[in-house]
């Protein structure tokens, strides 16, 4: 039933049965249940007083007396407000210095002519066939001889202008006609104003694009944090909730109050530009 | 979306106004427009965090690689000392197995489910945005995040031990059994992943003539039918390219496991990938830096055999 | 945003410097200067480092150092303190950077890799601390001796034999004596029998290395190069530990817990008994009440008679800029004074000669902790740390994982304990 893809305004319409697309609607709610109940199960538990059980069956759905009591509680066992503060931070600087770098780069790359174009094009390939996974060690021993290691900064920098993103943006301003640079050029532009006032304007969703997802990047990353950071006072807060998820004092409905402070915010932001998710990841893959 | 703002002012001018040839492409300047040093200054910045933050470690690992270097100590080249412990390690072999294991049964579903998701929603009927992007949700949250709700939904007194008890079910230990461990993992992965891919084949879907289904069906074929032949074929070079996107990173997973599994990666260590391999090996006040390195650069060769067979099959299945 | 003009700004600074850098350690010159004398002069500003210890004794910790800046005109101490998690990450990285504090609060394990890399002071190869040797018990300086490196490295600090809790509620259930807690091994496989077949488990982890010791489990060869837990005792050991999870004795996710989450459940009553440390007792007053009131503790059991004694020390840096000063405050934080001070603060255990036969730790005030410090204090002059100095993390994966194994059956425990010494064994022979 859904490979059904015909023509919404076609002739045929009226011949499709209304069965089908009551079955469609099922089959949208069951997936959407898939999808969302977790979230939403999280947020019930979240809510729960810490007189009510949580591990009745079957389970309760809904908090018999909602209390906000376990989202104070987070901020009792871990520094929430900080770890919070500190991922924004990296997750800002990373979209800074990606979207500036990457642009950069990328426009060099694109419209400007010089000897060793070619190579300098081919580092960038290069660096995307390592994974960050593989390197990550030396990456660690490099920050320790620079004294970085355990700073927000030793998060930031190894990402901090994806090779990925260069490449991006060289196909972005690829796609911009050369005239409306010529014109530019006649007039006696430098580089410089070509780039801020003719090239980066036409390639704004584009540089969206870079900025949603080295955001997400950003405030998604583990693994990087997880090795360079040890001092808690550092923690992002991916790292923060692992640390959450293994205290002695744990308690479910804490860490399912922590979570819930932690996507919420991602939630409201996706909510308010989903149109440059979505293009993002169209753009991403299909050049990537 | 293009401003093209084609009025510049022309104060400070610094390159000759010179009228350009008209290059072979758009975008390509065929004369000087600019001081030789000025591209240099513009990659000066990607460049060089590139080549300090991805080329130089690649570099430094495969050196390391060759060496006993331990967290505290540069070590000595001890040639391939360590490759050889490696086909002796069983941890390693344990560790290789549960990754491959990742990719062979992560990447049909990545490939498969995000595709028949998106016909779902495909057809722009009343309500279709929120699904979208309700499906959509789980890509936007963090792996923590979604690995700890996972935690708690697969819990021995979870929400679905709950349910299943309701029907008279005995718990099923997800979080101790080192199958149910890996294999809950890879829902995770597989979950998470499946709005992102999904918006990926919607584009590509866009692109598929509606005559062709619309041929098909007065042809009587049925939703079957008309899915293998007219679906997969016009969407299969975006199916190649989940592939082999989701193939690369199901091999190098990490979050996934490390949080369900925990950190020692499951009962005696059975449900360890090798990025937790490297992680737990390489680090630490005694970590084996060396060693852990060579577990690197396998990853980093395999990872490369899977992108190539991946691409190869794709060119095969064109010719 | 102020963090992107300090990234920016590192950033050109880091990579002039990242290239030089590795460089250098490319060519294996890092530059070890030897730190100043040890018989100088005691001045100037040294670092001290302490490991999670801030948050309960901020008061005492600021005394002793205003104490020895006074005896020492001249001198300043700056305190810094670790959170518990990731103090080795944090260590390694201090000691590759060339950062470690003046003064570091190290455990046997934690010391011997800076040992090993040259960045602690050997206090018997030096004339002024070696002469401080007598004033501490001799198990406890003895304890950082590490093996292979000749020496002794960090004055012994404060003991603790590691109290066992218990849920004294779960114990009458089960039909036991709530206030006869088991002694010896044999009674507690009996009791978690009982415990298991009420369907409750006693247990939330697999055996570490430290009850083989108490098992009475040779650990290791005589001269350090071989472990040897894997003879007839140690798998009887982990036979009967194998038995006792077959019953539901364990946990049912022992496998997987790690130390935090096994405490979690002992805190939600779903296990009878978790070893832990004084500081728990506030975690428990302030989330679990009810289990709070049936508390019991303990020590843990032993076939030998003997505890395994945990131990702190603190180390002076082998680089240190001010190793007078630094020499001397280390022997100050740790001479008898001091120590029988933080004994009274919190139960843990003087290491100093002559401290523990004092009437504190000899007669009990009548109180439950008194009972137990005086009961502990007994224990420690004959306890051991059954833990080798070069037992690293890599090995307490692989016990870890071996008996897992086994515990699930997919090996035997003598196979199990085997491969478990056989890769240990590799693992020190590497070097």
């Amino acid at each position: 039933m859904a490979a059904v893809t015909h023509h919404p305004a076609g002739p045929r319409r009226t011949r499709a049965p209304r069965r089908l697309k009551a079955l469609r609607y099922a089959a949208l709610v069951v997936v959407l249940l898939i999808m969302i109940g977790p979230f939403l199960w999280q947020l019930s538990t979240s809510l729960k007083g810490t007189t009510e059980d949580i591990y009745t069956s079957p389970p309760r759905l809904l908090p018999e007396h909602p209390t906000f009591a376990n989202y104070r509680g987070v901020a009792d066992i871990i520094p929430v407000w900080d770890f919070i503060l500190n991922s924004v931070k990296v997750a800002v600087s990373n979209v800074l210095t990606n979207v500036i770098g990457a642009a950069m780069a990328g426009y060099a790359l694109s419209r400007l002519r010089f000897k060793g174009r070619g190579v300098a094009g081919i580092v960038f390939v290069l660096a995307l066939l390592v994974p960050m996974e593989a390197t990550m060690l030396a990456q660690f021993a490099t920050m320790r001889s620079l004294e970085l290691n355990n700073t927000l900064v030793a998060v930031v920098l190894p990402g901090c202008i994806g090779a990925m993103n260069v490449l991006l943006m060289r196909n972005a301003f690829d796609n911009i006609p050369y005239e409306i640079e010529e014109a530019a050029i006649v007039d006696g532009a430098n580089v410089w104003q070509r780039f801020t006032r003719i090239a980066l304007p036409a390639v704004k969703g584009t540089l969206a694009v870079v900025a949603i997802f080295s955001f997400m990047g950003a405030w998604d990353d583990f693994l990087w944090p997880l090795i360079v950071l040890s001092d808690s006072d550092h923690f992002t807060l991916t790292v923060g909730l692992n640390f959450l998820h293994g205290t002695f004092s744990n308690n479910q409905r804490v860490v399912a109050a922590g979570t819930i402070i932690a996507v919420a915010p991602l939630i409201v932001m996706f909510a308010c530009l989903q149109r440059f998710f979505f293009r993002g990841v169209g753009e991403g893959a299909v050049k990537g | 979306m293009s401003t093209s703002t084609t009025t510049v002012a022309a104060k400070g001018v610094a390159g000759r106004p010179r009228a350009a040839a008209p290059g072979r492409r758009a975008g390509r300047p065929a004369g000087r427009t600019h001081k030789a040093f000025s591209p240099w200054l513009f990659l000066a910045p990607g460049l060089l965090i590139t080549l300090a933050f991805n080329l130089y470690p690649f570099l430094a690992t495969v050196w390391k690689s060759f060496t006993d270097a331990r967290t505290l100590t540069t070590g000595e080249f001890v040639g391939f000392d360590n490759f050889t412990a490696l086909v002796h390690d069983d941890q390693f072999w344990v560790a290789l197995r549960n990754s491959a294991l990742y990719v062979v049964l992560v990447v049909p579903c990545l490939v498969l489910l995000p595709l028949l998701l998106a016909l779902l929603v495909q057809r722009h009927i009343p309500g279709i945005a929120f699904f979208r992007s309700a499906y959509y949700t789980p890509v936007v949250a963090s792996v923590v995040v979604v690995a700890l709700m996972w935690v708690w939904m697969l819990d021995d007194r979870g929400f679905i031990n709950g349910v299943l008890h309701m029907v008279g079910v005995d718990p099923v230990p997800f979080l101790s059994n080192q199958w149910l461990l890996l294999l809950s993992s890879m829902a995770l992965t597989v979950w998470k992943g499946l709005g992102y891919y999904m918006i990926i084949y919607l584009a590509a879907l866009a692109n598929v003539p509606r005559e062709l289904h619309e041929a098909a069906e007065v042809d009587g074929a049925g939703p079957i039918r008309r899915f293998v032949s007219i679906t997969m074929p016009s969407v299969r070079s975006t199916m190649v390219l989940v592939g082999a996107l989701s193939s690369v990173s199901a091999f190098k997973v990490f979050t996934e496991v490390f949080m369900i599994a925990g950190p020692t990666g499951g009962p005696g260590g059975d449900d360890t990938t090798l990025v937790m391999l490297i992680q737990r090996t390489g680090t630490g006040l005694q970590g084996r830096t060396g060693y852990a390195s060579a577990m690197s650069i396998v990853l980093f060769l395999l990872t490369l055999v899977l992108m190539l067979l991946v691409l190869r099959a794709d060119r095969k299945d064109k010719d | 945003m102020s963090i992107h003009r300090s990234v920016a700004i590192r950033t050109a600074v880091g990579l002039g410097t990242a290239l030089s850098l590795t460089l250098l350690t490319a060519c294996g010159g890092g530059g070890s200067g030897k730190g100043s004398a040890t018989d100088g002069k005691v001045e100037g500003e040294i670092k001290f480092q302490t490991w999670n210890l801030r948050a309960n004794f901020k008061d005492y910790f600021e005394g002793v150092i205003k104490d020895f800046e006074k005896a020492n005109p001249g001198t300043t101490v700056k305190w810094v303190d670790q959170p518990a998690d990731n103090y080795a990450d944090k260590l390694s990285a201090d000691a590759t950077a060339g950062t470690l504090p003046d003064v570091v609060n190290l455990s046997p394990d934690l010391a011997y890799p800076l040992a090993k890399a040259g960045t602690l002071l050997n206090l018997d190869k030096d004339k002024v601390a070696a002469k401080f040797k007598p004033e501490y018990l001799d198990g406890a300086w003895q304890g950082f001796d590490m093996p292979g490196l000749d020496g002794s490295y960090a004055f012994p600090w404060y003991l603790n034999t590691g109290p066992l809790f218990y849920n004294k509620s779960m114990f009458k259930d089960a039909g036991l004596d709530p206030d006869k807690a088991p002694k010896t091994f044999d009674e507690l496989f009996a009791d978690a029998a009982q415990l298991a077949q009420k369907g409750k488990a006693t247990l939330a982890q697999p055996p570490t290395v430290e009850d083989f010791g108490r098992y009475g489990v040779q650990i290791m060869s005589e001269d350090g190069t071989k472990f040897t837990f894997n003879d007839a005792k140690g798998v009887d050991f982990l036979t009967k530990y194998q038995a006792m999870f077959k019953e539901g004795g364990l946990h049912k996710q022992a496998l997987t817990l790690t130390a935090e989450t096994a405490g979690q459940k002992f805190l939600q009553q779903e296990v009878a008994m978790n070893p832990g440390s004084a500081h728990d007792l506030d975690t428990f007053k302030k989330n679990a009440p009810s289990l709070y009131n049936s508390l019991g503790i303990t020590d843990v059991p032993t076939n030998t008679g003997k505890q395994n004694m945990y131990l702190q020390g603190l180390s002076v840096n082998s680089q240190s800029k001010n190793a007078a000063t630094a020499l001397a405050f280390a022997h100050f934080v740790t001479d008898q004074k001091n120590q029988e001070d933080f004994g009274h603060k919190v139960a843990v255990f003087p290491s100093t000669k002559g401290s523990l036969d004092k009437e504190y730790w000899t007669k009990s005030d009548g109180t439950e902790e008194g009972k137990i410090r005086v009961a502990s204090a007994k224990m420690l002059p004959t306890a051991v740390n059954y833990t080798p100095v070069l037992f690293s993390d890599e090995m307490k994966t692989i016990l870890r994982n071996e008996i897992a194994k086994c515990l699930q059956g997919k090996e035997s425990p003598k196979q199990a304990l085997d491969s478990a010494a056989n890769q240990m064994t590799k693992l020190i022979q590497q070097k």
